[in-house]
């Protein structure tokens, strides 16, 4: 990794020179900048492993964003605590923009339960990268595989759903939908991955699971699992046939989103550059082919005003489900 | 049959085997070095990959991971510190055969059984996989449990002298399974506000501390003893009479394998744990086990290897990976705009063959580079104690360290060590703690899984044949050898 960085920031530097004579011909105003901006490295800190989604999604952003920038972008796993770890990292750099989070609606959720010292209005919002609608999925050929009848026996008792652990993102959407829809208290199944939950969604031990379309594609296609419907506020390109649950009288919108934050105190010219860059970066070919062949949304990027309003949204969401749910600290 | 041999055909591209031997070499160097496993190399180099065409970047890939769980094998039995942790059940006979002076001979029996799992698992991945994928299926949580608690039923058998002591360290690591946020409560167990404790005592800092860290400290304290030289004989290779003796173990250690692999939940380290306990249990040698038993090196590596290619069959047949690294390579093969599936094996044989084509090749690579390679690596054996222990410690730092780039894990790695010091000092194994570690947590969190499915009934496992079949046969391994004292006994002579 060492080498990798060493070489480009080298390039990155001349990069610079180049700029700076070119700006010196061209806009003598330039000069009158105190520091280049970016400077050095950015880092990239997630709360997913290497090879994890949201990993791979910072790394397919990284793909385009040095040519942006003009500098090398590093990806910063701290995995510990959900999100708890990344954050502290991110708190103990320097608010210059040198540092960016890549955060999903998990942050969120760690940031209220534990009452960290980073809380939501202390994260600006740069640009939204991905953004998975979920969709009611129930086993293909069972009495539920009828949105009607769903939501029919919803109303008679308590369903089992799989999700990932208890207070997680996917808990919270489940408790959010059911509330919508005035559905009998479901009850979680929690398991470790989205693989694990399809799977026991075929093998017949949940009655029905939120999943993002890509995890359930492959049973969604040998006709094994039944999309019910979309958590979406318009149909799906991929699944034109299923309807949102908004057309069945259900207002609920539910998806898993990631995006890229910094700390507040960053200067706003950099937060300013940070979204520019970013945007640019993400409407790359490699970054909307990954986009596409991974089954997120094709408007996933977008600026910074939609994804403050939506981690907004959603903290708020998640907190009433939290303390509904008895899971605030 | 013609898309079979399109897909062996595409090995004539030099492109493309071109990406199977750097993958693989790549995979034998990464794996060898504890901290680097074969999924955070796929990972930091999927971007790369991108660049590269389905067919090339799947070969090299693939090449990747098989290679990765052999050259795991070499760190393990030569300085006792797996370099990945699908390697630590071959640790643990692999490095006192290493001690006796055979580092060769075992060395040359990993690269043959890791091979011969590697291409069975293959060849049945060929073969069966829509019909293996099925078996996901019938795999619930209840299943899981079961299949935990046969894993767990060998613990008093596999490791130290005493079973009461073998006992206990399993008890140790069930224990520190609980470490962490519980999954059905969502509550923080053990972790004294600590963050990096509350996801869970990581697998691989632990495996690191008992092995590598406390035979430093061993190492130490032999200080001033003169090293015996046992390195004359360490080169020499496997004989043929090796091998008949491991015939048997090769081909348990394949079954298991490949059967643990295919399972979405369960991975290579399982595969291993749970191959070490099975090959004990048939061989009829049981008394080499504990002081290098070369059985004990090919069960597991066998079903490690295995396990690569059973996690295939999940991944590609059902869009569901099988192990953290072939999460990865699930998310290359849609960025490539592969779609996996059932319809995969039928709309697009010629990739698939060509998978397949390059994982038997690179199977067969490091079977020949591992056999080429393993005289040299057992000289490693000749390097004196005072510089090559500080050096494994220096690896063993940067392993622990690197998966999670946590500090927090550093200090588990050296708490680790110290307490496989004091298991050493007082007749315990690791063993067990590790097997506790790893299937604890399982069998937890599956029967709270189990338990909800069935709304809170235990009379639920009653419809289960597939977890009721598993706990009678553990319950006869565990009860019946007594059971049958009892009646010989009864019996007037």
């Amino acid at each position: 990794m060492h080498d990798r960085h060493q070489i480009p920031r080298g390039a990155g530097r001349r990069a610079l020179l180049a700029g700076a004579s070119l700006g010196l011909l061209a806009a003598p105003g330039i000069l009158r900048a105190q520091e280049r901006f970016p400077a050095r490295t950015i880092e990239v800190v997630t709360h997913s492993g290497a090879g994890g989604g949201t990993d791979i999604t910072a790394r397919m952003m990284m793909v385009q964003a040095p040519a942006e920038f003009g500098v090398e972008l590093t990806v910063v796993n701290r995995t510990a605590g959900s999100g708890t770890a990344a954050l502290a990292y991110a708190a103990s750099k320097p608010r210059d923009g040198h540092t960016i989070l890549l955060i999903t609606q998990t942050h969120l959720l760690t940031m209220l339960r534990n009452r960290l010292p980073t809380q939501l209005d202390d994260l600006v919002g740069i640009a939204r990268a991905t953004e998975d609608p979920q969709v009611l999925m129930v086993k293909a050929g069972s009495p539920l595989a009828d949105p009607q009848a769903f939501i029919a026996a919803s109303r008679g008792r308590s369903l089992k759903y799989g999700g990932t652990h208890v207070g997680s993102v996917d808990h919270v959407s489940i408790f959010a939908f059911a509330r919508a829809a005035s559905f009998t208290a479901p009850t979680l199944v929690p398991f470790r991955g989205g693989g694990d939950i399809i799977i026991n969604l075929v093998g017949g031990n949940i009655d029905a699971a939120l999943a993002n379309p890509a995890e359930a594609e492959a049973q969604i296609r040998a006709g094994e699992v039944k999309p019910l419907m979309a958590l979406s506020r318009q149909r799906l390109a991929a699944l034109p046939d299923v309807p949102t649950a908004i057309e069945l009288g259900i207002e609920s919108v539910a998806a898993t989103s990631r995006g890229f934050a910094v700390l507040k105190g960053t200067p706003e010219d950099r937060v300013a550059r940070l979204e520019e860059g970013l945007l640019k970066a993400m409407n790359s070919a490699v970054f909307q082919n990954y986009l596409r062949t991974s089954g997120q949304a094709p408007d996933s990027v977008a600026g910074r005003q939609v994804w403050q309003r939506q981690l907004a949204a959603f903290n708020t969401e998640g907190r009433e489900a939290l303390t509904t749910l008895g899971l605030m600290r | 049959m013609d898309a079979f041999l399109g897909g062996m055909a595409t090995l004539g591209d030099p492109f493309i085997l071109l990406m199977v031997v750097a993958g693989t070499l790549l995979g034998i160097v990464v794996g060898a070095l504890p901290g680097i496993s074969g999924s955070t190399t796929i990972a930091l180099l999927l971007p790369f990959t991108i660049g590269l065409s389905p067919i090339a970047a799947l070969a090299f890939m693939g090449s990747v991971y098989c290679a990765a769980n052999f050259g795991g094998s070499i760190t393990a039995i030569m300085v006792n510190a797996p370099g990945d942790p699908s390697a630590s059940a071959t640790a643990i006979e692999g490095y006192k055969l290493a001690q006796k002076g055979q580092a060769g001979v075992a060395l040359g029996m990993s690269a043959v059984s890791s091979a011969i799992g590697g291409i069975v698992s293959v060849v049945v991945l060929i073969f069966a996989a829509p019909l293996l994928a099925r078996a996901a299926y019938s795999f619930g949580p209840p299943e899981y449990f079961a299949l935990a608690i046969f894993g767990l039923s060998m613990c008093a058998a596999i490791g130290g002298e005493s079973r009461v002591k073998n006992l206990i360290a399993a008890a140790i690591g069930v224990l520190l399974a609980t470490v962490g946020i519980d999954l059905t409560s969502g509550i923080d167990r053990f972790s004294f506000g600590i963050t990096e404790l509350s996801d869970g005592i990581d697998f691989v800092p632990v495996l690191i501390g008992l092995f590598a860290v406390s035979e430093m400290l061993e190492q130490a304290t032999l200080r001033g003893v003169p090293a015996t030289i046992i390195a004359y004989t360490s080169a020499k290779l496997p004989s043929w009479a090796d091998f008949r003796k491991c015939n048997r173990s090769i081909w348990i250690g394949s079954g298991i394998g490949t059967f643990i692999g295919a399972l979405p939940a369960l991975g290579a380290t399982t595969a291993a744990l749970v191959g070490y306990a099975e090959t004990r249990r048939w061989s009829k040698h049981k008394h080499e086990f504990g002081h290098g038993s070369l059985e004990g090196v090919a069960g597991p590596e066998a079903a490690n290897n295995a396990a690569v290619g059973g996690s295939m069959v999940p991944t590609l047949a059902l869009g569901v990976p099988g192990s953290a690294t072939t999460a990865i390579i699930l998310a290359g093969l849609m960025v490539q705009g592969v779609r996996p599936g059932p319809h995969l094996f039928t709309e697009q044989p010629t990739l698939l063959y060509a998978v397949f084509a390059s994982m038997l090749a690179a199977n067969l690579l490091y079977l020949v580079m591992g056999m080429g390679m393993a005289k040299i690596f057992a000289r490693i054996s000749l390097i004196p104690p005072t510089l090559l222990w500080p050096g494994v410690f220096v690896l063993s730092v940067i392993g622990a360290y690197g998966p999670n780039q946590a500090i927090g894990d550093v200090v588990v790695m050296l708490a680790a060590g110290v307490v496989g010091f004091l298991f050493r000092r007082h007749g315990f194994s690791p063993a067990p703690l590790i097997m506790g570690l790893v299937l604890g947590r399982m069998v937890e969190e599956t029967l709270k899984q189990s338990m909800i499915i069935f709304d809170q009934s235990v009379a639920g496992f009653a419809g289960r044949p597939i977890a009721l079949g598993l706990l009678l046969v553990t319950a006869i391994g565990l009860f019946g050898p007594a059971l049958l004292r009892l009646v010989r006994r009864g019996v007037p002579a």
